[in-house]
Parts: structure tokens; C-alpha cells; sequence
């Protein structure tokens, strides 16, 4: 389940100066890896968590699709997804299905952290907003795939901050 | 982290990319302590309200667990994990607005005893949803450096009212 977060009225264009414009363009390369491995966990993880695939596969589109749009309005055109992503470890089974699943939200939490910490309040709210719609799902979505994949907590205390386990 | 496959698309790793990203991190920290320095704001810090409701969780999740053992299992990690919430915001009060100090220090609430393990759990789940509203609207407004600290607090708590679901 996520909770989505209203997103302010699309300005013009946000001002990305070249850090948070890195940040923003590997925010939206965690995007691209989630979608991509929800793709593979799908065949391998129970019936009963085939609802949360697909709400997480297409949050994750969405946003992607979100970053690419406010991207264009800055001019600038992302890199397209890679053809192919790396597990770190093997998928086999629903366990370690769920366990990659886990990782590609720890991923985009990082990402998105890292997007929200380069934000100003007076021109970040758009990618902020973003940003915390981002950590939220990560943090909620999660909860299944920690549980299927014996990972404990459930929940980090500081989704994205780099020292979840 | 679920790496590009370079075979399919050669090009720097992303762990470079996000090595760096957590250099510049570190660097946006330091420039935020200095400009916090030279600010005197007035009033309470805006994140107060957050540590108040990180404290009053925690000692709620504690009690509940305590007369209801069969509750302890999901209110122990709960309880640690809005601990941790608190010494962040708190360690951050202390550090950008050392007259907070006061308040910062006062003596953690005391939580009445829930009637029933449904009333404790029906009781967390609204204050965790509270928290979450609360804390991601700071995110949304506060200094760059503040914002991914409430980002992942508001993140967590909604993670933590999903498995009290």
C-alpha cells in the first residue's frame, strides 16, 4: 500500500543546478532498476503479494514518468533505463525474490533522500514532494518484502539514510 | 543495490556515482550547521512537535507491550525505531538552537494504560499517522539539511502504521 502525497502544481520549471540535478538523474536510475525488478520478482514471489507487485511497479513508472516530464521541462533528457540490471545476489526462490525486491526500494529511498537533502523550501517542493511520496511508498512497500525475506526491522528507522539493514 | 549490468550498458558504475553523492552529503551538512549558527530564531523549533510525538510513541508502544505480551513482537521494534526518531530530532534541536534545551530535556510524557490490545494498537496507528502528516509537512518546508531527516521520519512512521495494520 502507499500513501500518496499531494504534488504541488507543476511550475514552469524547477531550478536544478548541477548537484541536484545528478541527484535527480539517479534518483530516477533507481526508478528504472525498481520497475525492472519487479518485472523479475513477479514470476517468483506467492500469489498473495501479486496485488503489491503491481501497485509498486506502477507507483514506481509513475514517478519515473513524473522525473522524466519535469526533467524535459528543464531541458534536459534522461539516459533511457538499461537493458539489463545486476542482482547483487541470485533470484530463486520467493524469499530471495522478496529480498531483491527490498533492495531496489532501499535504492530509491537512498536516491530520493539524497534528491530531498539537495532541495530548497522555496523552489524544491515539487521534487520534495516527490521525494517524500518516494520514501513513503519505499518504506510501506517494503514491509511485505522484509517480512518474505526474513529481514528484520520491518521497518527502518531512517528509510534512505544509508544504515538500514 | 541492484546494479546496471555493464555488459548491457557500459558506463561509470553507479556506486561511483553514489559515493560521491554521499561526499556531497556530507559536505551540504556542514555548510548547514554554519548557516544554522548564525541564525536567532525565536519560539519553538518546528521540530519539536515531531520529538513530542516521537517520546509519547515510544513510551505508548513500551506500555502496550508491557500489558500485552501478545503485542510485543510488533510494539518492541516499534517503540525502538520512534526512540530513534526521537534522539535524532532531539540531537538536532540541541544543535541548531541550543535555548531549546529546555524543552528538549523535559521529562518524557507518561502514557496512561490502554484499556485493551485493540485500543493500544487503534491508539498507534492514529498517532502514527499523525506523526507521519506532521513530519512530512516540516519536510516539505524546512532548511535542506532538515528536510531528509522528517522526510524519513514521515516515511518510517507510515511504515510502521502498515504493519500495525
Amino acid at each position: 500500500m502507499t500513501t500518496p502525497t499531494p504534488t504541488p502544481t507543476p511550475s514552469p520549471a524547477p531550478s536544478l543546478d548541477d548537484d541536484l540535478q545528478g541527484a535527480v538523474l539517479a534518483a530516477l536510475g533507481t526508478e528504472h532498476a525498481a520497475v525492472w525488478v519487479y518485472g523479475l520478482v513477479s514470476a517468483f514471489v506467492p500469489a498473495s503479494t501479486a496485488s503489491t507487485v503491481t501497485a509498486a511497479a506502477l507507483a514506481h513508472r509513475e514517478r519515473r514518468d513524473a522525473v522524466v516530464a519535469l526533467l524535459a521541462r528543464t531541458g534536459v533528457t534522461p539516459p533511457p533505463g538499461a537493458a539489463a540490471y545486476r542482482p547483487p545476489s541470485p533470484v530463486t526462490d520467493a524469499a530471495s525474490a522478496a529480498a531483491l525486491a527490498a533492495v531496489a526500494e532501499d535504492d530509491v529511498a537512498a536516491a530520493w533522500r539524497a534528491v530531498a537533502e539537495r532541495t530548497e523550501p522555496d523552489t524544491g517542493g515539487e521534487l520534495r514532494g516527490l521525494a517524500l511520496d518516494a520514501l513513503t511508498a519505499a518504506a510501506t512497500t517494503s514491509v511485505t518484502w522484509r517480512g518474505l525475506a526474513g529481514r528484520t526491522p520491518l521497518v527502518p528507522a531512517f528509510p534512505g539514510d544509508g544504515t538500514a539493514t | 543495490m541492484v546494479a546496471v549490468d555493464e555488459e548491457a550498458r557500459p558506463g561509470p558504475s553507479r556506486r561511483t556515482v553514489l559515493q560521491g553523492a554521499g561526499l556531497l552529503v556530507a559536505l551540504t551538512g556542514v555548510a548547514g550547521l554554519g548557516a544554522a549558527g548564525c541564525a536567532s530564531p525565536e519560539g519553538p523549533d518546528e521540530l519539536e512537535g515531531p520529538l513530542t510525538a516521537a517520546r509519547s510513541d515510544a513510551a505508548a508502544a513500551s506500555a502496550a507491550a508491557a500489558a500485552f505480551p501478545e503485542l510485543a513482537a510488533r510494539m518492541a521494534p516499534l517503540a525502538d525505531a520512534r526512540r530513534a526518531h526521537a534522539d535524532a530530532l532531539a540531537a538536532e534541536i540541541r544543535r541548531a538552537r541550543p535555548d531549546r534545551a529546555p524543552a528538549v530535556d523535559a521529562p518524557p510524557p507518561t502514557v496512561p494504560a490502554p484499556a485493551s490490545a485493540a485500543a493500544a494498537v487503534r491508539a498507534l496507528r492514529g498517532s502514527l499517522e499523525s506523526a507521519r502528516q506532521a513530519a512530512g509537512t516540516v519536510a516539505l518546508t524546512t532548511a535542506s539539511y532538515r528536510c531528509g531527516l522528517l522526510a524519513s521520519v514521515a516515511a518510517s512512521c507510515a511504515g510502521l502504521g502498515v504493519v500495525l495494520a
